[in-house]
């Protein structure tokens, strides 16, 4: 039984919790750089920080900024390498 | 009345979480290079750890406690404060960005910054009524604010100062942690 109750409570707790973060990430959404997110999704998203920045997402705004260079990712797979990296062209000449 | 004073006199200069207790000193050492970051982690402090404990003690009182499972409280009080420090990063991305990136990666880690789980179990191990909680929690973090501000101006005034190159930064900065360390344990006499 008590065992139950342990489950019920950490359960209902993570839920709730879960739920307030939600509503408050609607309530203060912050409108961003799209282009970021699809950087992101081609970098391998371990948040390993072998890069020098403290997660992915930092890399990438990092990569949009031309601060760094995607060689800087030591995890990422030869493919995905080439992938950001024609990404990132594109990215760059659309917006010359 | 004079109880709450006494204690919150304790919390925030005899006690000090970080300079006698020794808690919450990844903050200490990394965001404590400029004023006013040193103020704003502070503030995000404050905040996280004036709610975690609030809400901790509740649940701890009138779930935990009726209930006859003590033993989950520290897993309980960590996802209250991971949840919270969440919504504290979100709240900061939308109120101040400039804040939120001079911050950066030490906001999120306020999540194991043990000065807040620490705040939340000494209340209950200190059998603190909820105005004490209240009162503990918020001199706490005072204290930490005061003593964050007072190491940020100190290694202001550092980076002028004509240091051995063997001291410069991080080392220099240990030694005034030390230094600062020692006068307040000075204070353990007061009360």
């Amino acid at each position: 039984m008590e065992i139950l109750y342990a489950v019920l409570v950490l359960g209902g707790l993570g839920f709730g919790l879960g739920f307030l973060i939600l509503l408050v990430d609607k309530y203060f959404h912050v409108e961003e750089d799209p282009s970021i997110d699809e950087v992101v999704e081609l970098l391998p998203r371990y948040n390993c920080g072998a890069c020098g920045y403290p997660g992915c997402k930092e890399m990438a705004i990092g990569l949009l900024k031309k601060e760094a260079k995607p060689d800087q990712c030591k995890p990422i797979k030869q493919e995905a390498l080439a992938e950001l990296r024609k990404y990132l062209d594109n990215h760059f000449n659309q917006n010359k | 009345m004079s109880d709450l004073i006494t204690l919150a006199f304790t919390a925030f200069i005899v006690e000090n979480i970080i300079l006698t207790k020794f808690l919450g000193i990844c903050p200490f050492l990394g965001v404590s290079k400029k004023r006013s970051s040193a103020l704003g982690m502070g503030l995000a402090v404050l905040f996280v750890i004036l709610i975690s404990s609030m809400v901790t003690w509740v649940l701890y009182k009138y779930v935990l406690e009726s209930l006859s499972i003590t033993y989950l409280r520290t897993i309980v009080f960590i996802l209250v404060i991971a949840s919270l420090v969440q919504m504290v990063e979100i709240f900061l991305k939308k109120i101040s960005p400039a804040l939120y990136k001079a911050l950066g990666i030490y906001l999120p880690l306020i999540t194991t910054n043990c000065a807040v789980l620490g705040v939340a179990i000494l209340n209950i191990n200190n059998n603190h009524s909820f105005v004490e909680t209240v009162v503990y929690a918020s001199f706490i973090s005072l204290g930490f604010i005061f003593v964050m501000y007072i190491f940020a101006m100190i290694r202001e005034k550092l980076d002028y100062s004509p240091v051995p190159k063997a001291f410069k930064g991080t080392p220099i900065a240990l030694i005034v942690a030390a230094i600062l360390a020692i006068i307040f344990s000075r204070f353990g006499g007061i009360i």
